[in-house]
């Protein structure tokens, strides 16, 4: 059976696109994990039903296994897990209004759930993660330097990072590299020439905009919620 | 030019005196610190004092963050319990001791300095808390460089001086699954940059007993590892008679190449 991985971030509360994103995926062949890299929380609409979906999955859905993202961090901030720190960063960029309605669109009862949410996962040689292994809010595009992706690679040693803070779908491979280094110190000096071993950093999408990825042979499937049907005929992993 | 760059001092009065004499007699007026006024050592003030008094420019270190702050250094910074419960001994002993106007200059201390082309931090443009080791992976040092719009980073930290040169460099990408029919490659030449650590003042841990700092020429760019002698016993004697853990004292007189740090030394403690 075909591994496959189905990707989601940024529901913030819609549970109507995650009802389509689980009836697509019921006809998307192979054995499909279901990864929610955060955000599943958002100001705009109540959550409270996304959540309860997913802490409680229907019995033919499939199993979300979700982390949090940085929505869920500033409502954690807000409402005192995080220490003395607040939301600030969303106070001053969005404004006060919308830090009382991310705090009305999510009931207590799921703070604690929300808390015990992890940053990532590891999975095989891939970190699945909102941000980067630096920070839950580091927005990772294609125009992020090379240098900056290959760093957020390395810091978890993985091969492929799939990362959702952008809201972006994309694709980057590091197809090599090297760098020569040479160390002088009181013993005396050390030259070494480091190579990049193949890796990839992959943004994921948001809301409708989800992605598929195929374990075996590496490759990605950028999908739209309810396209799915449609896309099947051409085959899976075309790149259209 | 040549400038002299010191880190570490670990209120160790005489191997800051010692690196100052050193740093005269080559007629050196430019000196910056990179951090650890205090921790460890028997003299806290007085190194505080004599660094105020030189009007040497100075970014904040951990150590100097940290009992600024109320905080210490949680377990992940140290290699056993033990060796936490002497660093946390430490911390209290050397908050206990330092008066309210040196914590005040430590609590103002700027993270990093920036003099052209040269960018002064503690342990790395991060954080003071990481270490930038010389064998750290060679992409992911060129990227503290880089990030911080630097040409050459001065740090120190680790207690270890080197110099470290990374050239040549490039990366190849490809972007994949773009929706275009044309598979996009880009190659890029990656910029020569140079890490230099200036080791440590007060407590080195390089294998040797002497206290190190860096010498560097802004014109040809050359850095020299310096190491001075001090009057380690003194020091010791001083550490025993503040009643600090007489094993501070034994590193010193032995040189014992020993950090304090977690296993993986690239970690960052987030407390």
């Amino acid at each position: 059976m075909i591994e496959r991985w189905a990707l989601i971030s940024g529901l913030k509360g819609d549970l109507d696109t995650y009802e389509l994103i689980q009836k697509d995926l019921k006809k998307t062949p192979g054995n499909i994990t279901l990864f929610v890299l955060g955000d599943m929380i958002g100001p705009e609409k109540n959550c409270n039903k996304l959540l309860h979906r997913l802490i409680n999955p229907k019995s033919n859905d499939l199993q979300p296994w979700c982390i949090y993202g940085w929505w869920e961090e500033q409502i954690l901030l807000e409402s005192g897990y995080r220490g003395n720190q607040r939301a600030e960063a969303l106070r001053i960029n969005k404004g006060e209004e919308v830090v009382k309605s991310l705090i009305n669109a999510v009931d207590k009862s799921f703070l604690d759930w929300i808390a015990s949410l992890q940053f990532g996962f590891v999975e095989l040689d891939c970190g699945l993660i909102h941000g980067s292994s630096k920070d839950v809010g580091d927005d990772l595009t294609l125009d992020t330097p090379p240098l900056t992706l290959l760093d957020r690679l390395t810091r978890l040693q993985v091969n492929r990072l799939f990362t959702a803070r952008s809201t972006q779908q994309f694709h980057l491979e590091l197809t090599e590299g090297i760098v020569h280094s040479e160390v002088q110190d009181l013993a005396g000096n050390h030259k070494k020439e480091q190579k990049v071993p193949q890796k990839a950093v992959i943004g994921v999408g948001a809301g409708k905009n989800y992605t598929l990825y195929d374990v075996g042979t590496d490759n990605t499937q950028f999908v739209q919620a309810g396209y799915q049907l449609e896309k099947k005929k051409n085959g899976f992993g075309l790149h259209l | 030019m040549n400038q002299a760059v010191i880190s570490c001092l670990h209120a160790n009065l005489p191997a800051v005196e010692a690196v100052l004499k050193d740093i005269e007699l080559q007629g050196i007026t430019n000196i910056t610190c990179l951090g650890d006024l205090v921790g460890y050592g028997p003299q806290p003030n007085e190194v505080i004092e004599l660094i105020k008094d030189k009007k040497i420019a100075t970014c904040q270190g951990c150590w100097d963050e940290d009992v600024v702050d109320g905080l210490d250094a949680c377990d992940c910074s140290y290699p056993s319990q033990i060796a936490e419960k002497r660093g946390h001994f430490a911390h209290q002993w050397t908050t206990e001791k330092l008066t309210k106007e040196n914590k005040d200059f430590l609590a103002n201390l700027p993270y990093s300095i920036r003099k052209d082309k040269c960018l002064f931090v503690h342990g790395s443009p991060n954080s003071q808390h990481e270490y930038l080791l010389p064998d750290m992976d060679a992409f992911a040092a060129l990227e503290r460089v880089e990030n911080a719009k630097a040409e050459i980073l001065f740090c120190g930290h680790t207690h270890q001086p080197y110099i470290r040169e990374l050239a040549n460099g490039s990366i190849a990408v490809k972007v994949k699954n773009s929706g275009s029919k044309d598979i996009q490659k880009k190659e890029m030449n990656l910029p020569m940059r140079r890490i230099v650590n200036a080791g440590s003042v007060g407590e080195p841990r390089h294998g040797g007993t002497k206290a190190t700092y860096v010498v560097y020429n802004d014109i040809t760019n050359d850095v020299k590892i310096r190491e001075v002698e001090y009057d380690i016993e003194l020091t010791c004697k001083a550490i025993i008679n503040a009643g600090l853990p007489p094993i501070f004292a034994w590193r010193l007189k032995n040189g014992f190449e020993f950090a304090e740090r977690a296993e993986d030394a690239s970690h960052v403690c987030e407390r």
